[in-house]
């Protein structure tokens, strides 16, 4: 029998983000702070955060984890958070460096994408931590389950700014 | 391998002699980064070195966020920990805390009524400084201390108010709780801390009290991740040969560490399984959403596993 020849469409993800929030924190606990811009930095991470490679302080002393040099977070959950479980997340809270809009996370694990001026490649997706729960008193691991974010490892550096758009190479 | 910490890293900024055997210690982020948020009458574990934790009520306003701020009277007779904080701590000296856990739950209306016996101030204390940024004077506070009472430099604004009714017990005599409280029975809150005594006869008097308008300050042990609901189980590590029982306020994961052993940990909450670990005696309980049906069988995510059984081996 012929194999019937069926034309698959290609399919392109298309879509455009922006940089809506920018945090950082030195160490384990911290808060976040907020900031107009950070550095990123090939191979090592944020200037000054807790995962800066060679300067370990996040949460896990002993591994500096090549794949969590910047880590983005999706503005559509804060909402989703409040819409379907009244919870009101912060930007400052979740304890991801980059709160973007309009980029699909979940699809990018494995691929490369311009954030601002630098170049990042997702690594895989962030899992939650029970102890988000004990800092901030709000009952949002099981939510978070399966949209905590995204690990990313930086390719080509730079200054990563509030606005700055976000997009497929 | 993942070695998760588990406390703060704060730096001494600041020791005062107070007199009457009190110290007070400021810490501070070595950046001076903002610290863990805390509520009024919060309090903290005090990581001194070699097992030796002392949980010490924060005294500081807890809108001043750069700062943990604990006072210490040092316990001649106690287990060391105030002793080592009196004479081995100094400015400069890094210290380990916990998240800042507990705290009163304020009358936002009616008068909030403190009893302190001493030192016993402190959670008080960072209470009122909240109370009064907020503009607000809802507070009274009888305090009983033997000699002059130290700290009266941090709530010096109420006691010029009027809102703090000193007894010094080498003068005077004690105040009756029970009068002092009785005024209150339609509404507000009563808070205690302070001595046995004064709690017991601060627990008889609002005995009939709805719970939520009483407050007895005791702290509270940190909560376990695998809040565990099962009878106490025997542990047994195979491979490391060591024994040990697990209770339900420390839990298995709580066990495994003061045991010294490092299992990889990284959600803490059975979804990442990190730390899945096998199993030849049991049967365990599994409360992990990482392992298969067939995995179970001899492997078990113990950040939020247990025992059903009385004893419970792992290949550890
Ligand atoms: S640490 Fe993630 S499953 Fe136990």
């Amino acid at each position: 029998m012929d194999a019937i020849a069926i034309d698959e469409p290609e399919v392109t993800i298309s879509w455009q983000g922006v940089v809506r929030f920018l945090h950082k924190t030195p160490r384990a606990f911290l808060p976040m702070r907020s900031f107009p811009s950070l550095e990123l930095v090939a191979g090592r991470g944020i200037e000054g955060d807790r995962y800066f490679v060679g300067h370990e302080t996040g949460f896990y002393s002993h591994k500096p984890e090549e794949g969590r040099q910047v880590t983005l977070f999706e503005m559509e959950t804060l909402e989703a958070l409040q819409r379907d479980h009244k919870i009101e997340l912060l930007p400052e809270e979740h304890r991801r460096n980059v709160t973007i809009e309009g980029v699909p996370l979940n699809h990018l694990v494995g691929r490369r994408f311009r954030l601002g001026e630098a170049i990042v490649e997702a690594t895989r997706l962030s899992t939650p931590c029970r102890h988000i729960e004990e800092i901030l008193g709000k009952s949002v691991f099981d939510p978070l389950i399966n949209r905590s974010g995204l690990n990313c490892k930086i390719i080509a550096g730079g200054t990563l700014r509030v606005g700055d758009a976000v997009r497929p190479i | 391998m993942a070695k998760a910490i588990k406390t703060v890293s704060t730096v001494v900024s600041k020791v005062e002699d107070l007199g009457n055997d009190t110290k007070r210690f400021t810490l501070v982020d070595q950046d001076d980064w903002e610290l863990p948020p805390f509520r009024p009458g919060a309090h903290i574990d005090v990581h001194l070195g070699q097992g030796l934790v002392r949980t010490y009520s924060l005294c500081n306003d807890p809108d001043d966020d750069r700062r943990y701020v604990i006072a210490v009277k040092r316990e001649r007779e106690g287990r060391g920990g105030s002793n080592f904080l009196h004479d081995r701590v100094e400015v400069g000296q890094p210290i380990s805390v916990s998240l800042p856990r507990g705290g009163i739950a304020l009358d936002q209306e009616g008068t909030n009524v403190f009893l302190a016996g001493g030192i016993g101030v402190t959670p008080f204390i960072s209470a009122i400084r909240h109370l009064e940024r907020r503009g607000r004077s809802n507070f009274v506070l009888h305090w009983t201390s033997r000699g002059r009472p130290v700290l009266t430099d941090m709530i010096a604004s109420a006691i010029e108010a009027g809102r703090v009714r000193l007894y010094d017990t080498t003068a005077q005599t004690k105040p009756v709780i029970a009068a002092i409280v009785g005024e209150f029975t339609g509404s507000g809150l009563a808070a205690c801390c302070g001595p046995a005594p004064m709690l017991k006869a601060f627990e008889d008097a609002v005995s009939a009290w709805p719970e939520e308008r009483k407050h007895i300050e005791m702290f509270t042990p940190p909560k376990v991740s695998a809040r565990s609901d099962v009878p106490p189980y025997e542990l047994y590590l195979s491979a490391s040969q060591k024994l040990a029982t697990v209770t339900p306020d420390v839990g298995l994961l709580g066990t495994l560490d003061a045991l010294g052993v490092e299992v990889p940990v990284s959600c803490g909450g059975g979804i990442c399984g990190a730390c899945r670990t096998r199993w030849t005696e049991g049967p365990p309980i599994h409360r992990d959403r990482v392992l298969s049906i067939a995995e179970r069988q001899n492997e078990l995510i113990v950040c939020v596993g247990d025992c059903a059984g009385q004893r419970l081996v792992l290949d550890l």
